[in-house]
């Protein structure tokens, strides 16, 4: 079943496109049945998914290297995959309202429905390399959903330069996903087995002793780092916002994003807890979710608030998965669901209000309070769970996170920065909504937006964000049992134990209460002071923005790659052959001075050799010097004749009879050519290259040339496989009714060889026809 | 023997590639030629061993004779050598038609009309 929903989904995808005609929210709503249907199909798993089982199905691929189509159901996917597919059905029915007038929703829905499936995929991978075949897929989903108004260049910017970063992250990756595997197989784990997260994560500690854990390790996390947007690969997130909003809020917020969250929560059993998993991911995550948080409490344009929330509290689910620990497994999956759900609100209502207010620059907006009561209702029942107030979900998330920090096992160092990230994320997310709300819903409209009519909650288009919205306040009041059903395998799977766990809206005084309650009362004192903290310093100064400095990366790329072209391609013939020559050195040559010379016998006496032998032998070299001497068409054509006379002789001397016959008969012929082309040509040679220039090829040919003298020695002296000469030397007469066996060979058991042969030579025939015709018709 | 071969092959090559590298046009097509020699024979060593006194040729009753040379590579050389023929006879009407053209054998002057 599990197979069965990923690829039904891909293959379903091109449906999509039938949100090209007829009334398209009704389409939009028809086709968001899909993920519906997976999102019951997986809910019903939800009983015999407990504790840290697994139900496995398998598609067997390249067994012998451990490669299958493997997918496996466990409480951590399934906690995404219902995440994937319940907001998925959201997502799409609100596009069909958001783009109801956009001519290419049905592309749109198609990329949307394909990015759903990669994600399924990937979420369900039961091994790591099913899986990268699902992080690079939607990776490139992502691209082009990002792209979709690929007539702005804005959009293909952000597209691009999203698609640079997660799928670079996703080479460095994939081999750290391999360089995983070779440590599991060292780890004695079997070769079929190497890349199953199962097999890896029980196989964790040999793979931790092993040497292969740092790289692997390290190569992982530019992979989850680059996916989920951290510091300093975070600029691709608020660049994404090109996007249109419904993907803004699928992808940049709720799923892909998470990938890398995902990945590392669950090699975390297997993997975690060594000096290096905890410092790197407490540190880097840590300060991306403070970073984040502070960044966003400055932003105007609101989907770019959004997007720096989104990365700070990405930045903050790595952070717990590196404190470890129970309460750290359990923070991880509340705040995984309380996220998505205040989060695909949230965006999905930025997107109400650019589409009824025309715009989403905070700026230019007001007063929406009274304009779009309902809308303003469920924003600020999404901005309260953000911002950790008592009784919403974010609220449950944020005790945990606290708790996590406080009973980490890690050292005191650690833990306090982590403690301090999470004070200033939640002071800044508080300010951050704050100005939100107020600047777009209080006060009075600005003069734009007094102008525009019909400024309206949305019908249809508010029930979507109206869903999770609502879900932020009743889960934590009236369905935290079921909630914990369904978080309490996942925190298991992350945790390497089963923990049995019960959330609960009050656990009495304690200190992360009072933590978060000082938050709380710091930030509100904070919010009220939000116009001068936007404007204290540190400003980033323009050219230290992570897009413009990846944009004169390419850019330099460019210049460097458009300079090596131009010194390499000068269009001369000799140059080419000269690289061509010093290339044929260095990997050759340089391997064969090293290891073949050595063992190399020059001289094995010979007592057949001949006179006439030797003569012939030492006659090509002086007809080869003549030639390049040659000042003269003639004597370079005597020359080149000598040369070819002495070949046909080398071939009577040494058993080649037809060899011989043919090369005089293709040596005449060639003469009488050369001597009817030369003819035209200037008489006397004239020198082109300089004195040096010409040293500097002689010794060059003359390295070629011993090079290939020493590979014949080589090789000639060596027999590493079953000659064939037997099998046609016995089958000639029998099966090829012929004696000579060289003319068996080429007109019956190579025939078409000859065949080709042929037509090659009448290809040159054609050839040289037509450029003697070109002659004529020109006169 | 073998080392006889060798020395030839390194000439030509050697001798190829010098001429491959010359600016003239009539240079660059005998470096051809002089190459493919050195191919020929390059070939011809690959084989099972190279024989004095005795080519491929079986008597009536189907035997070869003893020691018998490689008719393998001999049946690929044949092949080569008629190609390279062909080669040779098409680049020396392109130079042949170049030097109409243009009048000169100087690849670097060899602009064309265009």
């Amino acid at each position: 079943m599990l197979p069965a929903i990923v690829l039904i989904t891909l293959a379903l995808a091109p449906l999509g496109l039938l949100a090209r005609t007829g009334p398209r929210p009704l389409v939009g709503w028809a086709l968001a049945l899909l993920p519906a249907l997976s999102f019951a199909l997986l809910l019903f798993q939800l009983p015999q998914v407990t504790g840290t089982t697994q139900i496995r199905e398998v598609i067997p691929w390249v067994p012998a290297m451990g490669v299958e189509l493997n997918f496996a159901l466990d409480g951590l996917s399934l906690l995404f995959a219902l995440v994937i597919t319940g907001i998925g059905t959201l997502i799409i029915g609100y596009a069909g309202h958001y783009m109801h007038d956009d001519p290419g929703l049905g592309r749109f829905l198609l990329y949307l429905l394909l990015f759903m499936g990669a994600m399924l995929g990937l979420v369900l991978a039961g091994n790591v390399l099913t899986m990268f075949i699902f992080w690079e897929l939607t990776s490139v989903t992502s691209y082009l959903l990002i792209g979709y108004k690929h007539d702005y260049p804005g959009a293909r910017r952000g597209a691009l330069q999203s698609l640079v970063i997660t799928a670079g992250g996703g080479l460095a990756l994939l081999l750290g996903l391999l360089i995983l595997g070779e440590g599991a197989r060292q780890a004695g784990v079997a070769p079929n087995q190497i890349y199953n997260f199962d097999a890896i994560i029980a196989a964790g500690d040999a793979i931790k002793a092993g040497p292969l854990y740092t790289p692997a390790l390290l190569l992982i996390l530019v992979g989850a780092f680059t996916k989920s947007a951290q510091f300093p690969f975070h600029f691709w997130l608020p660049g994404a916002m090109q996007a249109p909003t419904p993907a803004s809020a699928f992808l940049h917020s709720a799923t892909m994003v998470k990938a890398g969250v995902y990945l590392l929560a669950r090699l975390a059993p297997g993997l975690g807890d060594t000096p290096l998993w905890n410092a790197a991911l407490v540190l880097v995550g840590g300060f991306t979710f403070a970073f984040g948080a502070l960044v966003a409490t400055r932003k105007d344009d609101i989907k770019a608030l959004l997007a720096y929330t989104t990365l700070s509290m990405l930045g903050g689910l790595i952070m717990l998965i590196g404190l470890g620990g129970k309460y750290a497994a359990e923070a991880v999956v509340v705040n995984i669901l309380a996220h998505a759900l205040y989060k695909s609100a949230l965006f999905m209502i930025a997107g109400i209000i650019d589409h009824e207010a025309g715009s989403r620059d905070l700026r230019q907006l007001g007063g929406l309070r009274r304009m779009m009561p309902a809308t303003a209702f469920f924003i600020a029942l999404a901005l309260l769970s953000q911002m950790g107030i008592p009784v919403f979900f974010g609220f449950v998330g944020k005790e945990l996170l606290i708790e996590a920090a406080l009973s980490s096992p890690l050292a005191d160092p650690l833990r306090y920065a982590a403690l301090t990230a999470i004070v200033v994320a939640a002071v800044g997310y508080i300010i951050a909504a704050w100005r939100l709300f107020k600047y777009a819903f209080l006060g009075t409209p600005s003069p734009t937006l007094a102008q525009r009519h019909h400024v309206a909650d949305p019908r249809g288009m508010l029930v979507p964000p109206a869903i999770p919205a609502l879900l932020s306040i009743i889960i934590p009041l009236a369905l935290l049992p079921w909630a914990s059903q369904l978080l309490a395998p996942a925190a298991s799977v992350i945790y390497g134990k089963e923990i049995g766990f019960k959330l609960a809206l009050w656990h009495g005084v304690n200190s992360a209460l009072m933590i978060s309650s000082a938050a709380i009362l710091v930030g509100a004192v904070l919010a009220r002071f939000e116009r001068p903290l936007a404007a204290m310093p540190p400003h980033l100064p323009a050219w230290a923005d992570g897009a413009t400095l990846l944009d004169r990366l390419l850019a330099g790329v460019d210049r460097v790659g458009a300079l090596i072209t131009r010194s390499l391609q000068t269009g001369q013939l000799r140059r080419y052959m000269l690289y061509n020559t010093i290339t044929l050195l260095l990997i050759t040559g340089v391997p064969f001075v090293l290891y073949v010379l050595p063992g190399l016998t020059f001289f094995s006496p010979d007592p057949q050799l001949r006179v006439y032998e030797a003569f012939a032998a030492a006659l090509i070299p002086i007809a080869v010097v003549a030639t390049i001497r040659a000042e003269s068409r003639l004597s370079a054509i005597i020359a080149v004749g000598v040369v070819g006379a002495m070949v046909s002789l080398f071939f009577v001397l040494f058993s080649a009879p037809d060899l011989a016959l043919t090369q005089l008969l293709i040596e005449v012929l060639s003469t009488v050519f050369l001597l009817l082309v030369f003819s035209i040509l200037p008489a006397r040679f004239a020198t082109l290259s300089s004195n040096t220039t010409r040293m500097r090829d002689a010794i060059l040919a003359g390295m070629v040339g011993l090079l290939v003298a020493g590979l014949v020695l080589a090789t000639a002296t060596t027999t590493s496989f079953e000659p064939l000469a037997p099998y046609y030397l016995e089958n000639s007469l029998a099966k090829g009714k012929g004696q000579n066996v060289v003319n068996v060979i080429l007109v019956d058991f190579r025939g078409f060889d000859t065949m080709g042969e042929v037509t090659v030579l009448l290809t040159a025939l054609l050839g040289i026809y037509g450029l003697l015709r070109m002659r004529r018709e020109k006169r | 023997m073998i080392l006889i071969l060798a020395i030839t092959i390194g000439c030509l090559f050697a001798g190829g590639f010098y001429l491959l590298l010359r600016r003239s046009l009539v240079k660059l097509i005998l470096g051809l030629i002089l190459l493919s020699h050195g191919v020929n024979l390059l070939i011809f060593t690959m084989g099972d061993g190279v024989r004095r006194g005795a080519p491929p040729i079986v008597d009536k009753n189907g035997v070869a004779p003893f020691n018998v040379a490689d008719p393998v590579v001999q049946a690929l050389i044949l092949t080569a050598i008629v190609i390279s023929f062909g080669l040779t006879a098409f680049i020396l009407t392109l130079a042949y038609r170049a030097n109409q053209v243009t009048g000169s054998d100087d690849l670097d002057t060899m602009q064309g009309e265009g």
